[in-house]
């Protein structure tokens, strides 16, 4: 008789439920509670213990007791099962180009929101942070995204729910909204034939989260918690308070009174470094008065078990408290989520249950404002000053008395711009759903899966000053004292309710059919419809202050006393979709969607998207049967359209087809007393955009035990009838720009995933993974117009830097090629004549891409013993960055560029951070292509070593970690942070760096 | 599959807006002609447009932008993309955008008033004839300064709106002859009184006027006679009256100056914009130079100042401004600043003008972000300045010596000398237009009617690029046509020169 226990060898867990079997007879059992079992068996007979999702092993009976066997769990066989939309497919069933990244793969370290567990991870998964704050919107670009001016996001399906584009006022990063420890892997569909299914709210792509099951054994707990520290470093080579002085005495001689302070004037405890002519020069580092050393902590605690043995079920709480480098800059998050997945009905209806919770507390502070005045404020002022005369509640502020008329403020403090207002941001996320899969008891062949979903918000915004907050300074118009002629109005000012709720509904039936030793092994069919439904409604109180008291008062606005606005979005779509496999072998996919819109008429509201897929398992073919070196090896061919109608955040609004007439604001009337209803423009031809996508694919594994394993796809795309926003024809519509179906853009790219595991053993794994893609977009047709512009104001008012033209990616920047001097200075103004006319206007400028054509990203992991270290980098090559504090802070006259009795802090002119021939920036100085910069980079996001103690908790592990999180950055790119995703690098909220130090107890 | 057809609320369609207010009509009309004065209708940071910036997109900016930069009098110094090459009259391209915000502007006023016209054409409105030729006259008013700038563009009307083929290009000549045929439609109808603010027979009157002055320039064919008949039609039976005081006219009290016959209306809470006169009043101060509070206002944006263009007819120095007795002369700010502009970029380099303010003419009133000073698109003695030129060029019904009296009119109530007889030459008349009218949005034109803007018969300090000035081409006559109207539009043709 062989007895022992069957654990997990991650977590030392005993597993119930593990089959042990004699090999090649009928004589077996299954592990106990415990993981214990016991079996009568032969000397010499093999044990095979096998369970799903691990490998599977064997050993020979030689009378030996107990047998305590570790089973592994088997990354390639958790990742068999895909989800694919409106179903699952076994992962070497799946035709389409399709990413699983599970919990193994994820991230480490200090982890606040779900896409951080992603990033770098995935090829074509490009996720660019719009900066170090906790609720950083992620920004992210499945093969580069390909319209102009519609969605380029892809869709995020949250355990079946399509999640709204929408994001709740407050909320920046919609991934904030599920707890990251709830996160059991990511699906990423990324051609068409694999997002075809989804249809109208997938041409970017679709990222499938699933969250952790509850168990079918005993039950498992888990809790775990970290502790950050997150710091930035030096930022920009801005100038010291000494650097400073000796640069205003030496470019700007007659400012030299306006340095410091008049001596007597300030009370600070602050240190006077110098005196000069009666003025008192202190050296503020105003960056360090406005960042701090920040915590974040992660507390999580989940509970997994068998509710009366038929319902598997998993709950979790979550809180987190996470700061901002920036100060005030905090965020909470309470989170809850509860899964339910019983079977019933002899497990031909099953269930899933999913509700989560989310409750996020956030103050919102003015980090750009802040941000920017703390790189410009003049370094020789202090931070404090508590004299008595001192109005602003004891900060510094530089202020002008206008002719002794009224003392106006000319510099603001960026410390008081963070201390003085308080917004609270406040946030109640539902996202829910229940799903129902029935197999049909007389026809197991069918099923009829149903699923509902809601995804409700409510926010609460509130903007509130504290006493003698600059930014409520206001004058009393009848008062011509300048020492009484002010007020401040402490209090609200501004509140804003907001709801969003958002209904989906699918069902859909699939027929499957097996056909045992047929040419046609398998076929199944599906057809299914989906409702999905955005509703957006809120209100505003706003205000204004009295032109005579100074006093704020309610704005009011007769025709819509509270500022409501409500929006709409209305999808809606039938499927089918059909798989079938000849000879185990050739698998063949085909679906068709129709998809209509709200924000169509009816005329132009359907759109139809077919795709098409075959893949060839080559390792079944007979030649390879006996193949040692080719374990898997699959080839993928996919086509599909797909359609594009999200203009909802960019141009067209909700109703952008129908003709409306809007109500103006308070402060926007004519005639008094009237509030001005303007005809809005709207174009009711607008229609589908859509997507043509080409994709082969081949996955791969090879050698033994995992040793190399990969896919590479390679992809065209063609996107035709461009949601755009374009010049009309003079006069003929409402107004001179509007949303139409014009152009066409075409990508082409290459993933190539790699994941090689050179050594795997008992004790010791080393596994290595990559991934490399490539992508290039290019507008290839604008219907006639050659270019349109796309935004990027840079000094100066409406100063555009980029553009769409024909032939060029989009949003390019379009700038001028700089003349150097023969000491490799830039002559200010001087441009090389690119066309050669000998003449500088704008026929010599030229396009330079800003987004990136590759990125990569690889990680290294090794576990010895209970010893794991886990690594991830990611970077791009190519792309350019325009470097904005260049421009605004590198030229000479910028320190006193207004003399307003004040001056502005400047690059450092004297160590090369910036270079002293640029006086100003006069011109087109600042189109040159001296201010745009490779932001080719390379990051370690993380580094997380960890140890496994088996022995402390009985039945339990127990694991202790350290991580740093973004250690460091590779790059020549002079500014704050190569990784851009708007491409003008200005006032950037930097990336901390972030030591975590956790535990993890299962028990 | 009904919920496809959503339902807005907070924007409404022409039936439920009529049905739920009963006052739609006013804040319709309020509409169109603030599309003159404000740039969107959600606060000043809204545009109607497509522009880089939402504060630049206003008529009125594009007014002065256009026609007063380029002109002698007043300079800019921001160089923002484009604005250098209108203060030097240089360069000026297809691609500068604010040409092409003065063309889009234009042609949005234009469409939203056909847009009206045929809404009108459904519903029924009380004073729906009022309604209806002040809708025209809003048109015509953007027409006209469509010929008047850029000499063509399409006719977009009630008729054809709604069709997506572009429309073909009408000439200067078609557009003349469309505005000439509205305005003499509507002149007999439009009521001979109206709230401030509104047109009437004499704002009508006043537009035909400057149509007929400058009908040679737009068409080949002087038409003096039927400007006088129109410009005789403000003077005498109008109403208006000279103000006493020059300076109420461009202060924030100015909407009860009995001088003004069409104002673009501006308020400091509930009617905010970048681009009515807050434009000008802010534009022109500095809190390098100037006490902002002086003039009520809280910001100052260092950017315009006039150039010896314009207050050289006043005196050579500062000293001698402050000399004069012409209340005209005192309204440049000169402490701190030079009187020659040797560089346009340097903000104390030329006086600014201090003509327009936000305080009240006693000089009372607190700094406000925005102004409240109407702007005086039409005013009295503009009427009769144009009648003493019109008078000269022998104009039927004109005679010489009511010519005197109107231009004495206007200099005494401003404390300046009257002048003789033999003092009235149209080199006089155009100097006087200047003293009297500058930065009022119109000094282009008037220079290319006096055939005094292109060419090097007289030059101004940055006239053609260069700080003395120097001769430009005949095609500076017309601004380019915006190469986003020639790309959206394939029927329109370039201006020739660009």
């Amino acid at each position: 008789t062989a007895t022992g226990t069957v654990t997990d060898k991650a977590n030392a867990m005993p597993l119930p439920g593990v089959n042990v079997i004699i090999k090649g007879t009928t004589r077996g059992t299954v592990t106990d509670f415990d993981g214990k079992y016991s079996l009568e068996v032969s000397q010499g007979e093999v044990l095979v213990f096998s369970y799903v999702g691990y490998t599977t092993q064997e050993i020979v009976f030689n009378g030996q007791s107990p047998i305590d066997v570790t089973i592994v769990e088997d990354a390639s066989q958790l990742d068999e099962v895909v989800l694919i939309g409106y179903g699952s497919v076994k992962k070497e069933d799946a035709t389409g180009s399709v990413d699983v990244v599970s919990s193994k793969d994820f991230n480490q370290g200090s982890i606040v929101s779900t896409d951080q567990l992603l990033s770098g991870k995935a090829a074509g998964v490009r996720i660019t942070t719009s900066g170090g704050s906790p609720d950083a919107a992620p920004n992210i670009r499945i093969r580069g995204g390909s319209s102009l001016n519609a969605q380029n996001s892809p869709l995020i399906v949250i355990d079946g729910v399509a999640i709204g584009n929408d994001n709740p006022a407050g909320v920046s990063n919609p991934l904030t909204l599920v707890n990251p420890n709830d996160i059991e892997s990511f699906s990423i569909l990324k051609d068409a034939s694999a997002t075809a299914i989804y249809g109208s709210r997938a041409s970017n792509g679709v990222i499938i989260i699933t969250t952790k099951k509850g168990t079918s054994g005993g039950p498992q707990y888990n809790f775990s918690t970290d502790y950050s520290i997150s710091s930035i470093g030096d930022g920009l080579d801005m100038m010291n308070g000494a650097e400073f002085t000796r640069f205003i005495q030496e470019y700007h001689p007659s400012e030299v009174g306006n340095l410091g302070v008049a001596a007597g004037s300030v009370s600070t405890s602050e240190t006077v470094t110098n005196t000069l002519n009666g003025r008192q020069i202190y050296n503020t580092n105003w960056r360090d008065a406005i960042i701090r050393t920040a915590t974040t902590s992660n507390t999580n605690f989940s509970a997994r078990a068998n509710l009366f043995d038929k319902v598997p079920f998993r709950g979790s709480v979550g809180y987190t408290y996470a700061e901002g480098v920036v100060k005030n800059d905090d965020y909470e998050r309470l989170t809850m989520s509860v899964k339910l997945t019983p079977k019933l009905l002899n497990d031909n209806l099953k269930i899933d249950v999913n509700a989560k919770s989310i409750f996020a507390f956030k103050n919102a502070i003015d980090s750009d404002g802040a941000i920017g005045e703390a790189l410009s404020f003049d370094p020789t002022k202090p931070v404090y000053d508590n004299s008595e005369s001192n109005r602003f509640g004891g900060y510094y502020l530089t202020l002008d008395n206008d002719g002794d008329a009224f003392s106006r403020i000319t510099q603001s403090n960026p410390l008081a711009r963070l201390e003085q207002r308080e917004r609270p941001e406040n946030v109640y996320r539902f996202l829910g759903n229940v799903e129902f899969d029935y197999t049909m008891p007389f026809l197991p062949e069918l099923k009829a899966v149903v699923n509902f979903g809601l995804d409700a918000s409510g926010s609460k915004i509130e903007e509130r000053f504290s006493d003698n907050a600059f930014e409520t300074y206001q004058f009393e118009g009848d008062n011509t004292d300048i020492n009484t002629n002010y007020v401040f109005n402490p209090g609200l000012n501004y509140l804003e309710n907001q709801r969003i709720t958002n209904t989906t509904l699918d069902g859909y039936l699939q027929y499957t059919k097996l056909l045992n030793n047929k040419f046609i092994d398998k076929y199944d069919l599906q057809a299914g419809y989906s409702y999905q439904n955005f509703k957006n409604d809120g209100n505003q109180k706003r205000y204004q202050y009295n032109l005579v008291s100074g006093q704020r008062e309610i704005a009011f606005n007769e025709a819509n006393p509270n500022n409501r606005y409500y929006n709409v979005l209305n999808l809606q779509s039938f499927f089918a979709r059909g798989n079938i496999s000849i000879l185990e072998r050739y698998l063949f996919t085909a679906s068709i969607r129709a998809d209509g819109s709200s924000l169509f008429t009816e005329d132009n509201r359907w759109g139809y998207f077919p795709a098409a897929a075959l893949a060839w398992q080559i390792n079944e073919e007979s030649f390879l049967a006996d193949s040692k070196v080719i374990n898997n090896m699959k080839l993928r061919l996919g086509w599909g359209e797909t359609g594009q109608q999200d203009i909802t955040g960019t141009v067209g609004g909700y109703y952008p087809s129908i003709p409306l007439f809007s109500i103006g604001d308070s402060n926007s009337q004519y005639f008094p007393n009237s509030s001005l209803y303007s005809a809005e423009p709207f174009n009711p031809n607008l229609t589908w955009e859509k997507t043509t996508t080409y994709n082969i694919g081949l996955d791969f594994d090879l050698f033994n035990n995992g040793l190399l394993s990969g896919s590479f796809d390679v992809y065209k795309r063609y996107t035709r009838d461009l949601l755009a926003d374009a010049p009309v024809p003079p006069g003929q519509a409402l107004t001179n720009s509007f949303v139409d179906n014009i152009g066409k853009t075409e990508s082409e790219g290459f993933e190539l995933n790699l994941n090689l595991t050179p050594i795997n053993n008992d004790n010791l794994t080393v596994s290595l993974g990559g991934n490399l893609s490539y992508n290039q977009t290019e507008v290839t047709d604008l219907n006639g117009l050659t270019v349109i512009n796309a935004g990027g104001t840079l000094r100066g008012t409406g100063a555009e830097l980029f553009r769409h033209a024909v032939g060029e990616p989009a949003t390019s920047a379009y700038i001028y090629k700089q003349v150097y001097d023969s000491q490799g200075n830039p002559i200010p103004n001087a441009f090389v004549d690119l066309n050669g006319d000998n003449e500088i206007n704008d026929n010599d400028k030229y396009y330079a891409q800003t987004a990136p054509n590759w990125t990569y990203g690889f990680n290294l992991n090794v576990n010895y013993k209970n010893w794991d270290l886990s690594s991830s980098f990611r970077g791009q090559v190519g792309g350019n960055v325009y470097n904005f504090a260049q421009l605004n802070y590198g030229f000479t006259d910028s320190a006193a560029f207004s003399s307003q009795n004040n001056l502005t802090n400047v690059l450092n002119f004297y160590d090369g951070a910036a270079n002293p021939v640029i006086e100003n920036v006069n011109g087109n100085m600042q189109f040159s292509d001296y201010y745009l910069e490779d932001a080719t980079f390379l990051r370690c996001d993380n580094i997380a070593l960890g140890y496994r103690f088996n022995e402390l908790i009985k039945d339990g592990s127990f694991r202790l970690y350290a991580a740093v999180t973004n250690p460091f950055l590779i790059t020549d790119y002079s500014g704050e942070d190569p990784e851009n995703f708007g491409g003008i690098d200005r006032n950037f909220y930097p990336r901390p760096t972030v030591y975590t130090l956790g535990v993890n107890i299962d028990f | 599959v009904d919920d496809l057809d959503t339902k807005p609320i907070t924007e409404l369609s022409l039936e439920e807006l009529l049905a739920s207010d009963p006052n739609a009509v006013e804040g319709l009309v309020s509409r169109l002609y603030s599309t003159f004065a404000l740039t969107g209708p959600s606060g000043p940071g809204s545009s109607d447009i497509d522009s880089p910036d939402p504060g630049e997109s206003a008529f009125l900016r594009a007014i002065i932008n256009l026609q007063d930069f380029t002109a002698d009098a007043m300079k800019n110094r921001w160089g923002d993309d484009g604005l250098d090459q209108l203060t030097t009259t240089s360069d000026w391209d297809r691609n500068n955008k604010f040409f092409k915000l003065f063309y889009d502007r234009a042609y949005y006023t234009i469409p939203q008033c056909n847009n009206f016209l045929q809404a009108l054409d459904v519903a029924d409105f009380p004073d729906e004839e009022n309604i209806i030729a002040e809708t025209r006259f809003l048109r015509a008013l953007a027409y006209y300064n469509i010929i008047d700038v850029f000499g063509k563009g399409v006719l977009a009307t009630e008729v054809n709106f709604g069709q997506t083929q572009p429309l073909p290009e009408a000439s200067r000549i078609e557009l003349f002859n469309y505005v000439e045929s509205e305005l003499l439609a509507i002149e007999p109808v439009i009521r001979t009184t109206s709230s401030y603010g509104r047109a009437n027979t004499y704002v009508v009157d006043m537009l035909l006027a400057k149509l007929y002055i400058n009908a040679e320039v737009y068409t080949g064919t002087p038409r003096w006679d039927d400007a006088a008949t129109y410009v005789k039609k403000v003077i005498n039976e109008g109403g208006y009256s000279l103000d006493s005081n020059f300076v109420r006219i461009f202060s924030s009290d100015n909407n009860s100056s009995p001088e003004i016959i069409f104002p673009l209306l501006a308020e400091s809470l509930t009617s905010q914009s970048y681009g009515n006169t807050t434009y000008i009043v802010n534009g022109s101060l500095s809190s390098d130079t100037m006490p902002l509070a002086q003039f009520g206002a809280t910001d100052g944006w260092t950017g315009h100042r006039a150039s010896k263009g314009w207050y050289g007819l006043f005196g050579n120095s500062a000293e001698d401004l402050s000399a004069s007795s012409d209340v005209r002369a005192s309204l440049f700010w000169t402490t701190g600043h030079n009187f020659e502009m040797s560089d346009y970029r340097e903000w104390t380099d030329g006086f600014p003008s201090i003509k327009f303010r936000n305080t009240a003419s006693d000089g009372s009133g607190s700094p406000v972000a925005f102004s409240a000073t109407d702007f005086p698109f039409y005013r009295l003695s503009d009427a009769y300045l144009m009648y003493a030129e019109l008078a000269i060029r022998g104009a039927a019904g004109t005679s010489m010596s009511d010519a005197l009296t109107y231009v004495n009119d206007v200099r005494t109530r401003s404390n300046a000398d009257a002048i003789g007889t033999s003092d009235l030459t149209l080199d006089f008349i155009l100097d006087e237009r200047a003293r009297e009218l500058n930065l009022e949005g119109m000094r282009r034109s008037d220079l290319i009617r006096f055939n005094k803007f292109t060419g090097g018969s007289y030059i101004w300090p940055w006239k053609g690029g260069t700080a003395s000035g120097s001769s430009i081409s005949n095609d500076y006559k017309l601004f380019p046509i915006p190469a986003t109207a020639l790309q959206a539009n394939p029927n329109l043709t370039q201006n020739p020169g660009y």
